[in-house]
């Protein structure tokens, strides 16, 4: 909105520019998982008439407010707490997602609001209008926080150090005023001065230098003191305390890595490797990393698995690890790069708006895959790169697109660029975490898009250019102004790539960043012998949603008899036949090599190839240059030869890919060729595998000797006198120990005539479990015999039922009664040795729901449930409720939903939360055009409660419900609900419903009332702006105003002075409580609320006990069936904001 | 009273019990008596069995300190000299005239020593060795014979052993842990055949799922001892595809060298490191009250 003003400068949505504030938490208290402090704010005016300053706060419970020592009114109104408040009973999600983004957009810093506003006391007018520094200090305090921070603590004995408890702050995008009043944006940046008062036993890690630690008075707590000079966004604040074992890095002694007790020796292998990378990312961007320190802290229950914030990184617990665990140590070091890259950009350089997220997420995820592939090579490298483009491709052509530079023409639904979604894109807060995903892996591959066309180097110096302006601009310490250079923006990025490479990237960007969509290529060719020509045919479908139409270069490869040959074709509007002239006549010297792309001559057996054509393969678009799906046409005998002969990894595995199709010896030859190459690329060849598996079951009539891969598997991993032993576990050959994993793993697919798994392949695992012997091997097991279960989940085949007969032991097939003797004695040796993150649980739980829907056992929920409790390991639960979210699908069982929907607004873990919503909606237990016993209008309206105000704590599960909602019903009206009765009296309610957020957005909260959240939060005042609406005035939420007379009184107040000019200036004005300058330490105090509420209810009470009755007495009628919600009207009356309710009766007087 | 004689060897010194008392009451005869009391001959009896027995002793050992096996009538010359018998009064005393002839004993067979149990042929003497030596005894009572079978060589029995082995304690240990505690079941009506140990929360869950179990920690000791080389060799190598842009690596492996002086020094001076997590906890200052 503020970008589009001027290129070079930064115009802030605020009339104050922040400069510096201070947060200072003096008190947490872990057994009521409490919080108390203050933050102090420093501000200089921008304009004269500044009256009120908003800020975001959410969840806090707000004392008091001082204003250069005088204390100030304010008001606490937060729409997103609840986003619809008619009981609406239309119910679709196109009303619901409007709301819901003219709620976020309501509150939203970057639009200059704030759900906290504060209004300047009249005695500093005159101060303001001389632009002098305001210090705002606001008294605040948490009370069990269900966003924002998250507390964990172990239900034992001991002190809280000793159990391990812990707090850290969490969040999706900008979370930060989830714990402390701020000005949540990362385009406001200001330094910082954090102190944080623990017990003694504890650490608190936080942004910026560690200055001091200091002992309280009684010597039982001490108080660590941060300062953060870099000017930082609110945003990028970040805090961890708990009883933390500290190690200073062995390389670098600036950087401390801190873990949970006991887990120090894990923490000292995981974080080894930290040093290269920073070696790597300083090398690469000429550019010493911009803080003075760096921190990590490794947390459980972790929100996400890494978390960048400036100068530190929370990551979760669970990517630790010890020497001898394989698969995890490349995960955790991709963390621990992907968390550093980020602080350079995304922490250090921040970002103007939410549409210019693209160019942070894009250039740290950039960065981080340079990193990729010098640490593991091009392969993995250009693996990668597929895989993530595969994964953009099916998700934009699912969904309809991903946007990465969203324009906002005046914030008007109609010119929604996304109308595709579900969800409004013009907030972080309102997406779809899948999309957000997404959203993040199109942005790095536009950046790899854009070094394709200006060269890395350019696009290096376009990164250091960034970095040196914004470190020079971070070191302006007293020119504020001078820190708007920290913030990159889409035009800003743009113009110093056209500077520093002189070259139009335009159309690129146009594009991929201004334009949703993915590139759709259908390619097909001839040879036309007489001519010597091959004459390529490319189309294009770009009427499909989520598809573009592509014009411009287009790269393909011709591999001929005489060499590969690259050709550079225009794609135009009309033109979709190309004629690419070949250099080799058809092949007359057999004997001569055949030289590659990469110069390497080779002999190939040109036998399989067709006499006429000097055409070994083609590949279209082979440096993946644009972002696209090609579905490509050649004969098998090519795709066999490009999977033989051609070097690029993605060549591989698109020939594995294409030869599924041609179940013949010859692919079969040509797969098993590959398995055995010991230079090719491990993940082509477990690829490979699973492709064999699928061919052999097609020539399954015509297939010859053992079954596919046995022998090889024999040859490669058994011993030589005992072929049917395998070798004692050596996994030194990391390569070999991939295929040793997966080989299995893909033979257990194998079907025969009968579409059984063969019994020779079933024995041959259980085999391969009988003799696993690790007693020699220095690595761990655990992921190999998690894979040898899931082989045996996979030789798992429907059983043969008769007459739907009940499952029972008698009846069960010999073959299953070795797997499950197996996945018993598996699952129940987890519980004497437990293997690393329980990988084998997690397989065991697996195989058992396989053999649960393939009608061998009987399907019960019962043991998955207990899986899935809190208090067994994070992996564990989320296999265990992946169990139940299918359980739920397949026996169509309402009990379990309900299950699961109460553990999605109950379960202490907030991952676990989010899961179980993203799971149902990945396999939901109906979908909108489903018939289903499971649809009803409970659920409707649950679901619906839950994503109008039972999420309002957490973004991320608010977007997630949204996302099954939409999965379950569609976005219009939900099938299930019964038609409404009185038609016409409802479209007039509705029409005014829905019109109110796209006219006047604020009118949400106008229109609010009261929400009883079930923790304090919910500090509401209506606020009306002005009284010319006549029916609006009528509407008044009587029960927020709490005194008419006050009320009249500040908006006379109001019109005395005009409110501060902006942008949003029409929409919605707020009415101010001016406090009197009464003492009010009484309210500082947690200690002291319960009292206070007493007091306070007792003046509420008077004051407006008619009205509020009877308003509630009418919703009830509404909402009988919703006895959660419906809490006792006075409830609120205990939030925070209601303490100045006592005084305005004082001040009208 | 007397007891039966049954045995051979009870017989055999009955006889010549009988034949003393004979010679007993000959003996009183011939000194006159006409008749005794039976106590009487029965104490003199006893006193000549003794004497004999006596004789025969004495004689025995004086023949064996002279390393010979059977006595001769040097002996018990010698033996009766030393019980102070005159022997010169002998000769005569055995020709008297008056002299009662007493019948032999009947012949009853020597009481036989039962044979200890022969275990093969016994080893006859070497030539070395004069006949009169005792034989050698039996085999079995000197030469080692095996008490166990081949050791199994072979790698195939052995992988199978240790295989079977080990999924019998495994299968012994979790079947009484099901017993021994609470259970699920994957089948309704049976809860034996399948037993599922109970999943029970834990208290802190991560410590148990990321912490190697102490029997890994003992592999890995084991395991690390012997191949400590290839540790650091193939920590990376496998993962590292590219090896060949040597420069950043060469670069790291100086740095490597100068961390690891700084560290070495480490180990001295903690203090060296200036990390403000390491600086002791200052105390209060004293503030003015607000």
């Amino acid at each position: 909105m503020n970008r589009k003003k001027g290129d070079k400068g930064f115009e802030s949505p605020r009339p104050y520019k922040l400069t510096h504030q201070v947060v200072c938490i003096n008190n947490i208290n872990f057994q009521r998982k409490s919080v108390v402090g203050y933050v102090e704010l420093t501000i200089f005016p921008t304009v004269a008439n500044l009256n009120r300053i908003k800020l975001n706060s959410k969840q806090c419970r707000i004392y008091r407010v001082r204003v250069n020592d005088l204390e100030a009114a304010f008001i606490y109104n937060d729409p997103t707490l609840e986003v619809c408040h008619h009981e609406s009973k239309q119910r679709n999600l196109n009303y619901f997602s409007n709301a819901y983004a003219a709620a976020v957009s309501a509150v939203d810093p970057d639009a200059g609001n704030g759900e906290l506003c504060i209004k300047v006391p009249s005695e500093l007018w005159k101060h303001v209008d001389e632009l002098k520094v305001l210090k705002v200090h606001i008294n605040f305090s948490l009370d069990q926080p269900k966003g924002g921070l998250h507390f964990v603590v172990p239900n034992m004995e001991g002190s809280m150090a000793e159990r391990g408890a812990h707090v850290f702050s969490c969040g999706y995008q900008n979370s930060t005023r989830f714990w402390f009043p701020c000005v949540d944006s990362y385009s406001e940046l200001c330094t910082w001065k954090l102190e944080y008062t623990v017990d003694a036993a504890m650490v608190a890690v936080s942004n910026g230098d560690l200055v001091e630690t200091v002992y309280t008075h009684d010597m039982r707590k001490k108080t660590f003191h941060y300062m953060l000079t870099i000017p930082t966004a609110a945003s990028n604040i970040s805090l961890a305390i708990g009883p933390f074992e500290i190690l200073v890095d062995p390389y670098m002694h600036e950087v401390t890595h801190f873990c949970l007790p006991q887990l120090l020796p894990l923490l000292k292998h995981t974080t080894s490797y930290l040093h290269e990378v920073f070696e790597f990312y300083e090398e690469i961007l000429t550019c010493r990393y911009p803080y003075s320190c760096f921190k990590t802290v490794f947390i459980d229950e972790a929100y996400v698995e890494v978390a960048a914030y400036a100068s530190m990184s929370i990551f979760s617990t669970n990517l630790l690890h010890s020497a001898m665990i394989i698969d995890e140590t490349p995960l955790t070091r991709r963390c621990l790069a992907q968390a550093l890259a980020q602080q350079f950009f995304g922490c250090f350089i921040s970002r103007m708006s939410w549409s210019d997220e693209w160019v942070l997420k894009g250039i740290s995820g950039y960065i981080y895959g340079l990193w990729m592939k010098k640490t593991f090579g091009v392969n993995e490298y250009r693996h990668w790169i597929k895989q993530e483009l595969d994964q953009i491709v099916a998700y934009e052509l699912k969904t309809g697109g991903v946007l990465l530079h969203p324009i906002f023409g005046g914030g008007k639904e109609k010119d929604n660029p996304a109308s595709h979604l579900h969800f409004s894109i013009k907030h972080p807060h309102t997406l779809s975490w899948e999309y957000y995903t997404m959203f993040q892996c199109k942005a790095h591959l536009v950046m790899r898009l854009i070094e394709n066309r200006i060269s890395m180097e350019f696009m290096l110096q376009v990164f250091n250019k960034l970095l040196s302006l914004a470190s020079t601009a971070s070191s302006q310490k007293f020119q504020s102004h001078m820190w708007s250079q920290m913030l990159v923006s889409t035009s800003g990025f743009l113009k110093s790539i056209s500077n520093v490479s002189g070259k139009d990237i335009q159309p690129l960007i146009k594009q991929w960043v201004d334009q949703s969509g993915v590139v759709k290529f259908y390619g097909s060719f001839a040879f036309n012998r007489k001519r010597n020509v091959l004459e390529l045919e490319i189309k294009q479908d770009y009427t499909s949603p989520g598809t573009q139409k592509y014009v411009g270069p287009l790269k393909v490869t011709v591999q001929e008899l005489d060499g590969s040959f690259n050709h550079t074709l225009q794609i135009e509007e009309n033109s979709l036949k190309h004629d690419i002239p070949c250099h080799s006549k058809s092949r007359r010297n057999k004997k001569k090599k055949i030289p590659l792309m990469n110069g390497e001559e080779v002999d190939m057996d040109l036998s399989a190839m067709d006499a006429d054509s000097p055409l070994l393969w083609i590949r279209i678009d082979p440096d993946m240059s644009v972002l696209r799906k090609v579905e490509f046409e050649q004969a098998d005998f090519m795709w066999q030869y490009q999977l033989r002969y051609e070097r690029d990894v993605v060549a591989q595995e698109e020939a594995i890919l294409a030869l599924e199709k041609f179940p013949t010896p010859a692919s079969r030859l040509a797969l098993t060729d590959i398995l055995e190459q010991e230079q090719c690329f491990y993940r082509v060849r477990m690829m490979a595998c699973f492709c064999l598996a699928k061919i052999a079951n097609s020539m399954v009539s015509t297939w010859t000797g053992p079954p596919a891969m046995k022998s090889l598997f024999t040859r490669m991993f058994c011993c030589k006198t005992c072929p049917n032993i395998v070798k004692t576990n050596n996994f030194m050959n990391f390569q070999s120990y991939f295929l040793q994993k997966t080989m299995p793993v893909a033979m257990a697919l194998l079907r025969d005539v009968h579409n059984l798994c063969p019994k020779e392949v079933l024995m041959f695992i259980l085999d391969l479990i009988k003799y696993n012997d690790n007693r020699k091997n220095k690595f761990s097991d655990n992921y190999y015999r998690a894979e040898l279960i899931d082989a045996l989940a996979n030789s798992v085949t429907p059983a043969v039922s008769v007459n739907n007969e009940v499952r029972t032991l008698d009846n069960l097939n010999p073959d299953v009664r070795l797997i499950l003797e197996e996945i018993t004695r598996f699952l129940n040796m987890e519980k004497l040795l437990p293997s690393y993150r329980h990988t084998i649980t997690v397989s065991c739980l697996k195989a058992i729901r396989v053999l649960q829907k393939n009608g061998h056992v009987p399907s019960d929920p019962a043991l998955f449930k207990s899986y899935a409790e809190y208090g067994h390991f994070v992996d564990v639960r989320i296999a265990a409720l992946e169990a139940v979210v299918d359980y739920t699908k397949v026996d169509r069982s309402y009990e379990e939903l309900q299950w699961l929907l109460t553990m999605v607004q109950n379960d202490p873990v907030p991952y676990i939360r989010h899961k179980i919503l993203d799971m149902l909606t990945k396999n939901p237990p109906f979908t909108k055009n489903m018939e289903s016993p499971l649809c009803n209008e409970a659920l409707v309206d649950q679901l619906w409660k839950l994503m109008n105000s039972g999420t309002s704590h957490d973004w991320r599960l608010r977007c997630g419900a949204v996302d099954l909602y939409f999965t379950l019903f569609g976005l219009s009206r939900p099938s299930c609900l019964p038609l409404p009765e009185l038609g016409l009296v409802l479209n007039l309610k509705e029409k005014k419903a829905v019109l109110n957020p796209t006219i006047i957005p604020e009118s949400v909260a106008n229109n609010q009332e009261p929400v009883n959240n079930t923790n304090n939060h919910g500090q509401l005042v209506g606020f009306q702006n002005t009284f010319s609406n006549s029916q609006e005035e009528e509407e008044i939420d009587m029960d927020t105003v709490h005194d008419s007379q006050a009320f009249i009184y500040h908006h006379l107040n109001m019109l005395e002075r005009p409110s501060t000019p902006g942008k949003e200036q029409s929409s919605g004005e707020v009415n101010m409580h001016p406090v009197s300058a009464a003492p009010l330490s009484v309210f500082s105090k947690e200690s002291n609320s319960s009292k206070h509420s007493d007091h306070h209810h007792h003046h509420h009470h008077e004051h407006k006990k008619k009205k509020k009755k009877h308003k509630h007495k009418h919703k009830h009628k509404h909402k009988h069936d919703n006895k959660e919600k419906e809490k006792d009207p006075f409830a609120f009356s205990n939030s925070p904001a209601s303490a100045r309710s006592i005084r305005s009766p004082s001040l009208s007087d | 009273g007397s007891k039966l004689a049954s045995t051979p060897a009870d017989n055999y010194y009955l006889a010549r019990r009988r034949t003393l008392q004979v010679v007993v009451s000959s003996l009183l005869t011939e000194a006159g008596f006409e008749s005794a009391e039976k106590a009487a001959v029965e104490t003199l009896t006893e006193m000549l069995q003794s004497y004999i027995s006596e004789i025969g002793r004495s004689a025995k050992s004086y023949c064996e300190h002279t390393a010979r096996t059977q006595p001769t009538l040097s002996d018990i010359v010698v033996t009766l000299v030393e019980m102070g018998f005159n022997v010169e009064t002998l000769p005569a005393y055995a020709k008297r005239s008056q002299r009662m002839v007493i019948t032999a004993p009947p012949v009853t067979n020597q009481p036989v020593t039962p044979k200890a149990l022969t275990a093969g042929q016994n080893k006859p003497h070497p030539s070395h060795i004069p006949g009169h030596f005792p034989e050698f005894p039996d085999p079995h009572t000197y030469i080692k014979t095996p008490t166990y079978r081949e050791p199994v060589s072979d790698y195939q029995v052995l992988r199978e052993k240790a295989a079977s082995q080990r999924r019998d304690v495994e299968r012994a240990l979790t079947r009484f842990m099901a017993k021994t505690g609470e259970t699920q079941s994957l089948f309704k009506d049976d809860v034996s055949t399948f037993p599922l140990i109970a999943a029970r929360p834990f208290t802190v869950p991560y410590l148990t799922a990321l912490l190697p179990s102490e029997l890994e920690m003992q592999q890995m000791e084991e395991t690390d001892s012997s191949e400590q080389d290839d540790q650091t060799d193939t920590e990376n190598l496998p993962l590292h595809m590219s090896t060949d842009d040597s420069g950043p690596e060469k670069e790291n492996a100086s740095v490597l060298q100068q961390n690891n002086s700084l560290s070495g020094s480490r180990n001295g001076e903690e203090n060296l490191i200036d990390n403000p997590y390491l600086r002791p906890v200052k105390k209060p200052k004293i503030r003015r009250k607000k």
